[in-house]
């Protein structure tokens, strides 16, 4: 294994991409505008009336009118629970709420105490908990809630803060869309690349013939296969890093990037590659290798769950979805960085480790390097 | 001087002949007076040897691709592989290269068989695969130098670039060139390693007349430099401008193989000088009476085979003591088309069918 020759062979590499306009588009531009277009349809559009829980634990006239007001904004359908204090948590989670208010007990007691005067300084605290992956929404919410809370506390005080709100930000099991879509969008986005770049190397190089050239220079198959494999990890992380940059930037998402993801991210490389490699053993010529390509990546685009979820998809999909590769790369990405559910990643990084050395290991072996 | 037995193919008569390496000698059959030729094969001494192929056989179900061929190839010379296609030229250079699997048989390029150690027989030769196309994005200088970091020893890419004339094309993309650029940047990756032998597999096919020539000068100008250079080609032209020896290949078998002269001597009918405008009718019962194959052209033109060169001015002679009025002659020389007519029995046309 020689350095030199996979630095020279990467640097080649990168030279060519950075001056391919179609490649730059389709790896790098093309995922963003997809996010974009996406974000755009699907956010926002979801709620025109927005459901507001309420846990009333002070049960007075003064709550219920608090509660009254809501109801009245017009935008606000207000729930009203009961909930043990103790068990607000796990009720916002079990429930997947994105907010709820919590009005507390002595809320009317409190507002009594400054209008007869007995005590200027009583206080009561409304808590508002939200979302944080519902920024936009729990905004609107919050500037209802919160202008009710001022106008109430002028009409009872002349404008004394006798009702404060407290907000409490919640990790829900609840997410928008663009938290769905964008871990999808990075597998599906490394699962493009890859195996067009494989395609590329299988069918455009031996047509060309590059790989007859190559293999009469001292390069070893080895030498050439990692190099093109770091080349396509450093891809494939240039397009990951891209696609997190625009979710945290524009969408404000909490992406947590740990070791599963990263292991994801080559995993999936491995994977798509494999599986590149693998349709170009069977389809050689460059024009049917891509459309063969596309006839393997567009279903499952579809199929995996990258852009919609597998629940709104009829039963017999949903089963057809658990085997194809990339459902557990998007499920993996999602697990791993948005819904930090540590266990179910990794079951899903496992099972793409698996693909990945079937299909890597497959392509390997099932390559025709030599003519006939 | 050595001696060949031979059988005379009319009578069956043994004939004893003797001959240099490389001759071709007219022997008459003292029975039957049958009249034919002997080749002597060139031998090469071991050490002038840079390829050598032994009974290669390509076979693909049915088909025998390569059946049962041996050549050698001698350092310095431009060795031509000429056949129509699907002759099994790539194929049989592809076996050389190692990039096929032959059959049967076996291959040494410069005494070492590539089964064992083509590795490091790849430090010594420079490969131009049949319909090369390079990195599309990378301009000729970085496509140069990506290809020479796979090697060892390293040629110097300026001078490359210098002695393929492509000083202009340096700093262009590799997509933006002509295909004769190509084909020449095709020529200079295999040059990279300052490589000892060159195969050229159809390295003008597809290009313009002009373009053909432009290569035609770099091969040669390779060859002034001591390369061995191996080239396949169904252009007849280029084996006839660049070969010092052509192998003709049809249906997987050497048919004939020599220098140009001795395949024109051997299966060329001779030269013919041609008589233009002849205004006296009886010309050509004249020559005929004085043993001459003469003919007429429809258009008032006379051809004459010659036998032999030293005969050519007995036919001129024979023209000015009769009498012979004329516009002008020329002597047309029989080239490898017609060699290859007389072989096969078929045209090879220009694209190679």
């Amino acid at each position: 294994m020689r350095v030199k020759v996979l630095y020279a062979s990467f640097k080649t590499d990168l030279k060519a991409f950075g001056r391919s306009k179609g490649t730059l588009f389709w790896t790098l531009a093309f995922p963003v505008m997809l996010i974009l277009m996406f974000g755009a349809i699907f956010s926002g559009a979801d709620e025109v009336e927005y459901s507001l829980t309420v846990i009333d634990y002070d049960q007075t006239t003064m709550s219920e009118t608090f509660i009254n007001i809501l109801n009245q904004t017009g935008i606000i359908n207000v729930n009203v629970v009961e909930v043990e204090e103790e068990q607000i948590l796990t009720y916002i989670e079990d429930n997947e709420l994105k907010r709820l208010v919590t009005i507390p007990e002595g809320f009317e007691q409190s507002i009594g105490m400054v209008q007869m005067g007995f005590d200027e300084n009583a206080t009561t605290t409304i808590s508002y908990y939200f979302d944080q992956s519902e920024q936009q929404t729990n905004s609107i919410l919050r500037s209802v809630i919160s202008s009710i809370v001022i106008e109430l506390n002028m009409n009872v005080s002349g404008g004394k803060e006798i009702i404060h709100v407290d907000d409490i930000e919640t990790v829900s099991g609840d997410f928008d869309f663009i938290d769905f879509f964008l871990p999808g969008m990075i597998g599906f986005t490394i699962m493009q690349t890859c195996i067009y770049g494989s395609l590329e190397r299988n069918t455009k190089y031996r047509k060309d013939g590059i790989l007859r050239k190559l293999l009469t220079t001292p390069i070893t198959r080895s030498e050439w296969i990692i190099s093109k494999m770091l080349f396509q990890l450093f891809l494939s992380f240039v397009s990951a890093v891209l696609i997190i940059v625009v979710g945290i930037g524009i969408y404000g998402l909490n992406i947590h990037i740990n070791l599963l993801m990263i292991i994801l991210v080559i995993a999936t490389s491995f994977l798509f590659t494999g599986l590149g490699m693998l349709i170009g053993r069977f389809v050689r010529d460059e024009e049917s290798a891509g459309m063969a390509g596309g006839a393997v990546t567009f279903p499952m685009m579809f199929l995996a769950g990258t852009f919609f979820p597998l629940e709104q998809m009829p039963g017999f999909l949903q089963t057809v979805a658990k085997v194809l590769p990339l459902y557990y790369v998007n499920e993996g990405f999602r697990n791993a960085m948005i819904y930090l559910k540590t266990d179910t990643a990794i079951f899903h990084t496992s099972m793409v480790l698996v693909f990945a050395v079937v299909f890597f290991i497959g392509g390997l072996l099932l390559t025709k390097w030599k003519e006939d | 001087m050595s001696e060949k037995k031979v059988q005379c193919p009319k009578c069956g008569n043994a004939i004893t002949v003797a001959g240099n390496p490389g001759e071709v000698v007219r022997i008459t059959c003292p029975s039957c007076r049958t009249e034919g030729k002997v080749t002597f094969k060139k031998t090469i001494p071991k050490g002038d040897v840079a390829i050598e192929v032994f009974n290669l056989k390509k076979v693909y179900g049915d088909l025998i691709a390569v059946n049962d061929i041996s050549f050698a190839v001698r350092k310095g010379e431009v060795f031509a592989f000429l056949g129509p296609n699907g002759a099994g030229k790539t194929t049989t250079v592809e076996m050389i290269e190692a990039i096929r699997q032959p059959t049967a048989g076996a291959v040494r390029i410069l005494g070492r068989d590539i089964e064992e150690s083509f590795d490091d027989v790849k430090e010594k030769i420079g490969i131009l695969p049949q319909e090369f196309h390079s990195f599309e994005r990378l301009t000729v200088k970085e496509t140069l130098d990506f290809f020479s970091k796979l090697y060892k020893k390293r040629a110097s890419i300026d001078e490359i670039i210098s002695q393929m004339d492509l000083e202009d094309e340096a700093n262009k993309l590799y997509m933006n060139l002509s295909g004769g650029l190509k084909q020449r940047v095709g020529v200079a990756i295999s040059l990279v390693n300052d490589p000892d032998i060159i195969f050229l597999d159809e390295p003008t096919t597809g290009l313009d007349p002009k373009a053909r020539r432009e290569v035609w000068e770099v091969i040669a100008g390779l060859r002034n430099r001591g390369k061995t250079i191996f080239l396949t080609t169904h252009y007849m032209e280029e084996a006839e401008y660049l070969a010092d020896h052509i192998a003709i290949i049809h249906k997987g078998k050497i048919i004939a193989e020599g220098t140009l002269e001795a395949l024109i001597s051997k299966h060329g009918q001779g030269s013919i000088l041609h008589i233009k405008n002849c205004k006296t009718k009886e010309a050509v019962d004249i020559l005929q009476n004085h043993g001459f194959n003469a003919f007429k052209e429809g258009n008032g033109d006379i051809s004459v085979r010659i036998p032999s060169k030293e005969r050519v001015l007995e036919i001129l002679s024979i023209l000015r003591h009769e009498c012979i009025d004329y516009d002008s002659i020329d002597i047309r020389r029989s080239n490898l088309e017609e060699v290859f007519l007389n072989l096969t029995g078929a045209k090879l046309s220009e694209n190679g069918q």
